[in-house]
């Protein structure tokens, strides 16, 4: 059996308290549904003297839809979040990609903050201390050489959380608490392109909750994601595309993409699409423009070159579909 | 008096006699069994692939307080192994590290952080020499030796010549030769390794419960690795969570955990991470195959020609034994009149192999039943029809031995051709929907035992005593494949009295008689078959006592399990009654029952003819409907139809589980398992997010037909169900892809980054043609 080294257990009560203990407690670390974090802790990746459990803290697990948006607590668990009806009609992309991730067990605990917050995944990174110690460790933890690119001089552990790339799309914003006060910010900018440090989070900052403002008319969304197994797996590439029009002219269209690089990210120049047909001829433009932004490195036991071509794939037969979609 | 019906238990649809305490969780497996006080058993393992061991100090582990026992190679000098002439492994090694992972040393101790610190403590001198990853580089000139009694690195080169291979190619109508290759994989059975071993210091005496599909195996290589006597050894098999053949042999931890409590004068629990159950690993040997077969126009074989090469890992385990296989049962299928077989089972540093369900015989039935699918194209037959161009009729003896006295695969043909649609269906279905089939078998147990000792295949014993329950005592090991159940049922049939008569007790040496353990499918056949003489032994006894009783000759008697009676009258005896006029005198009774494979069923006589052999043989044929996304190279199965000839169901409820089970297996290593060993021969995939079975998301509709084609030799004619129908999904799988999209694949499994590569290879060799096709015109 692989061993958890021993840690105290806190439970603030309140967020004022839980932002004190991770102020003031050195290496504290933040628990929730602790899917990501416990398998981590047994490969010996990390190992805080303190976790800060959350879910004491009242309204952290609060779902609120109003035709203002909709204000999704970082406590939320995915189950919650995937079963909800007001979330699956307003929001289908973020109901279905919180569907998509590990299992009905996983999810039963998993939350929408620690989805937020996974640590970065690479086959050379999660690996058992042993393993990882007869193979030099990596830049990502204890060691300077990065096996997926050791001439580079950066990690490039990729990100693998399903729910980010969907709230992105549907122009999501993340509030977060800290030592220094409270902050909204866009949820793509809460992660910067590196394996290693791939949060943007300060010291000791929390993210208390997610909100989506409300939809604009026309608009439609959906997630995909491409993986080996339809049950468990994280995402070797996953999309979500919100379209707003139809198919003879749309509006704007947004395209998120995570499991391909460190962070997940908004596909830039989406704009150019604006005004125009869905047609062969956008599509291909589409096509071309997530092969070259997606990053995939080989992080993973499968393919990055496949990995970069599904999600490519994946975004167009997105973009056609939700385009038909009356 | 009332009449009692007598009791029918073969046949039955019978729930698992302890599949309560399976799903209710009461049911306790090896690491359930510590008790408090026990101290941490914890392995230490080699960071390098290939190296000589220096030295290993162990004094600051030793001198750490909670530290109970450390071990090392130097504990143990006497090599096991499961083949007793292919002895060369240590449970801690000696000398030379073969691959990473490899056990070097171990602690005991009080808690479990304290066994990890130990082991940190301990300091390892390695010196490293070159290691090989693949057969290739381990086969080349001038590669160091793994093992130096071992040239070319090559465990065992098997060459058979059986028929005349050069006329039946010579004969033929069509000739193809292909070449496919297959990925390393594991069998990822539910529970991790545990050993729990207790030690008592007064006695010198060694009590184990472990995860084994062999206890007698193990029994003999503690004896043999710790010096003890063997009756100074208890061992007990506990519930087991699945094995598939990881557990068909003694394990390195297995010994370790032993050689701990012995040295720390208590009880060790010693219980494996998943990343260390992968590294001990055992599975499917990552092979090569070169295969040529010669049809007729009809479709009939000609000769067949085969290559195998097996990366089998550090050391030799059930090595020799899995190349055999594999160019064995090329046989017993189809009629072959010749075939050519060269098998080479090569050492390379990665973590040993050994048996899998369907041992030896996968991947090659992959690359044959492959082979035929395109063939048959080729000749414009059906690939049914070619496979019924060469069915056998048995009894039927192979070319190289192999006697078959049962064959129901005609039967298994006609039912998956019907129930799958095929005629009507098959080439109608949409770009991207494809059908395919294929046929395989596998033995009821090797006919030719491992150790040679001149003892039945099995035993069986039964205790009737004043309560009228009978008692059976096996060895048999249930991992879950339901051998428990079978048992009693087959000797609740013979003496036709209830189920709730019965007890099994199994798995404890000290009490049960001796069994070769499970694997190769043997239980059901020759336990069974020893199961029905131990219930015909006692039902003599019964018979007897009755006759006695009412003062007829025993010929008289007619046994109707609760009630038996005289022929011809209405002289009646209640089944108790009958029980104490047998315990009169006697006292409790005790009756047994042997069984051993007939003659004709062991052989020929040429070298390695002993693998392959088998009193029985099962048969499969399957359908498989799949769609294939062509953009993304991912391949979803939409149905499954199997038939399998298990000759008798005498648990038709257990039969269709263990058929599902093995296309389920054979499909996770047909779409996405495989071990892989990165970075200097690391396991990249040793845990269950990489390592990727099937989960149940994917599963198809698994439809089974039981076909019964009852062998003389089978207990009421049944033969296994357990592995037979599991290869038959692989090839079924790539024809079903060759259909949808007109792809053939020669490397498996077909994730979807791999068939992705093979269609755009496929498009740019097809635009390559188009231009060199072009320019031949334009230069015309």
């Amino acid at each position: 059996m692989e061993r958890m080294a021993a840690f105290e257990l806190r439970r603030p009560e309140s967020l004022a308290h839980a932002i004190e203990l991770m102020a003031t407690v050195p290496g504290a670390r933040v628990l929730a549904g602790g899917t990501d974090l416990v398998p981590n802790l047994r490969h010996g990746l990390e190992a805080p003297a303190t976790l800060v459990d959350l879910s004491g803290v009242p309204g952290f697990a609060g779902l609120d839809l109003t035709p203002a948006g909709a204000r999704i607590g970082a406590g939320v668990t995915l189950a919650t979040l995937a079963a909800d009806r007001l979330v699956q009609a307003a929001l289908p992309a973020v109901a279905q990609a919180a569907a998509s991730i590990a299992g009905p067990g996983h999810r039963s605990v998993a939350t929408v903050g620690g989805n937020l917050c996974l640590d970065t995944r690479c086959v050379w990174y999660n690996q058992s201390e042993w393993w990882r110690r007869s193979n030099g460790y990596c830049l990502k933890r204890g060691g300077d050489v990065c096996h997926v690119a050791p001439q580079g001089g950066r990690c490039h552990a990729a990100f693998c959380g399903d729910l980010a790339p969907a709230l992105i799309a549907c122009g999501a914003q993340a509030e977060l608490a800290g030592p220094e006060g409270s902050r909204t910010i866009a949820v793509e900018d809460l992660y910067r392109d590196d394996g290693r440090a791939h949060l943007a989070l300060g010291s000791g900052e929390i993210v208390v909750a997610v909100v989506v403002p409300p939809q604009p008319a026309r608009a439609r969304s959906a997630y995909r994601k491409a993986r080996v197994r339809a049950a468990i797996d994280f995402p070797l590439a996953g999309v979500a595309v919100r379209v707003t029009g139809d198919r003879e002219r749309i509006e704007r269209l947004d395209v998120a993409l995570t499991g391909t690089n460190s962070r997940p990210f908004r596909l830039a120049e989406t704009e150019a699409f604006a005004g125009r047909a869905v047609d062969d001829a956008l599509v291909a433009e589409l096509g071309k423009a997530v092969q070259r932004q997606a990053g995939p490195m080989r992080t993973s036991v499968t393919s990055s070159n496949w990995r970069r071509q599904v999600a490519a794939t994946y975004a167009q037969r997105l973009v056609r579909e939700l385009a038909a979609t009356p | 008096m009332k009449t009692a019906v007598p009791a029918k238990s073969v046949g039955v649809r019978q729930p698992l006699v302890d599949g309560v305490e399976k799903v209710t969780g009461a049911a306790r497996y090896t690491a359930d069994l510590a008790p408090r006080g026990a101290l941490f058993g914890a392995i230490l393992r080699s960071p390098l692939p290939h190296a000589r061991i220096r030295g290993i100090d162990v004094a600051r582990a030793r001198a750490m307080p909670g530290v109970r026992a450390v071990v090392t190679g130097e504990d143990c000098a006497l090599p096991y192994g499961v083949i007793p002439i292919a002895q060369n492994e240590f449970p801690l090694a000696r000398g030379k590290v073969r691959y990473r992972g490899e056990p070097v040393a171990a602690v005991a101790a009080d808690d479990a952080a304290t066994a990890q610190a130990a082991l940190d403590a301990i300091e390892l001198d390695l010196d490293p020499l070159p290691a090989y990853f693949d057969a290739a580089s381990a086969r080349a000139e001038g590669a160091t030796l793994l093992h130096d009694d071992k040239r070319g690195n090559l465990e065992r080169t098997v060459e058979q010549d059986f028929g005349d291979v050069d006329a039946g190619f010579a004969a033929a109508a069509l000739v193809r030769e292909r070449s496919f290759h297959y990925a390393e994989v594991h069998h990822a059975m539910m529970e991790p390794n545990a050993t729990l071993a207790q030690w008592d210091a007064e006695r010198g005496r060694l009590t184990l419960h472990s995860v084994t599909q062999v206890p007698y195996y193990l029994h003999l290589a503690l004896a043999r690795c710790l010096g003890l006597d063997a009756s100074a050894i208890r061992v007990i098999k506990p519930c087991v969570g699945g094995g598939f053949g990881h557990r068909t042999e003694t394990l390195n931890f297995e010994i370790v955990a032993a050689m701990l409590a012995r040295a720390a004068g208590g009880t060790v629990r010693l219980e494996l991470s998943r990343e260390e159950t992968f590294i001990t690993h055992r599975g499917r040997p990552e092979t090569d195959v070169r295969l040529k077969i010669g049809l007729a126009g009809n479709g009939e074989i000609t000769a067949v020609e085969a290559e195998v090469v097996q990366r089998g890992g550090a050391y030799a385990g059930y090595g020799l034994v899995t190349i055999l296989y594999a160019g064995a049962l090329i046989h017993a299928l189809y009629r072959v009149p010749a075939s050519r077989y060269r098998g080479f089972r090569v050492y390379a540093n990665t973590p040993p192999n050994g048996a899998m369900r369907g041992h030896g015989t996968v991947d090659v039935r992959h690359a044959f039943e492959a082979l035929l699918d395109e063939m048959a194209v080729e000749l414009g037959l059906d690939p049914f029809a070619v496979r019924r161009a060469n069915l056998l009729t048995a009894p039927h003896r192979t070319i190289n031995d192999l006697q078959v006295n049962s064959y129901g695969l005609a039967a298994c043909l006609d039912a998956v051709e019907e129930r799958s649609g095929w005629k009507t269906r098959k080439g109608r279905l949409a770009r991207g929907r494809g059908l395919g089939m294929a046929c395989s078998h596998y033995v009821s147990g090797s006919a030719k035992p491992v150790y040679w000792t001149g003892e039945p295949h099995a035993v069986i014993h039964l205790k009737l005593d004043f309560d009228c329950g009978v008692t059976v005592l096996t060895g048999a090991s249930d991992i879950g494949q339901g051998s428990t159940t079978l048992i009693q049922q087959a000797v609740a049939e013979v003496l036709k009295l209830p189920m709730s008569r019965f007890s099994v007790v199994a798995n404890d040496s000290t009490v049960t008689p001796k069994d070769n353990g499970s694997y190769s499918s043997r239980v059901s056949f020759m336990v069974g078959n020893a199961a029905i003489r131990a219930a015909e032994d006692l039902k003599r006894m019964l018979v007897a006592a009755a006759a006695r009783r009412l003062e007829v000759t025993p010929d008289d008697i007619e046994w109707e399990g609760e009630t038996c009676r005289v022929a011809g009258t209405d002289r009646e005896l209640a089944y108790p009654e009958v029980v104490a006029e047998a315990l009169k005198d006697a006292g409790t009774l005790n009756a047994r029952g042997a069984w051993s494979t007939p003659p004709e069923t062991q052989g020929g006589s040429f070298r390695g003819a002993a693998v392959g052999t088998s009193a029985g043989f099962s048969y499969a044929a399957l359908v498989v409907e799949v769609e294939v996304d062509e953009d993304t190279g991912e391949v979803r199965v939409i149905d499954v139809w199997v038939a399998h000839d298990c000759g008798r169901a005498i648990n038709p409820l257990s039969v269709e589980g263990q058929v599902q089970g093995s296309v389920w297996m054979g499909m996770g290593q047909a779409l996405g398992e495989e071990t892989e060993y990165g970075g200097g021969g690391l396991p990249l995939r040793a845990n269950f997010l990489d390592y990727r079975f099937p989960t149940i998301a994917e599963s198809p509709p698994i439809d089974v037909t039981i076909v019964e084609a009852p062998d003389p030799n089978g207990p009421f004619g049944a033969k296994e169900a357990g592995e037979g129908s599991l290869s038959a999904f692989l090839p079924a799988l790539t024809s079903a892809i060759a259909d949808a999209i007109g792809l053939r694949l020669f490397e498996l499994p077909a994730t979807p980054d791999r068939v992705y590569d093979a269609i755009v290879a496929r498009r740019r060799a097809e635009r390559v043609r188009r231009a060199v096709k072009a320019a031949s015109q334009e230069a015309d």
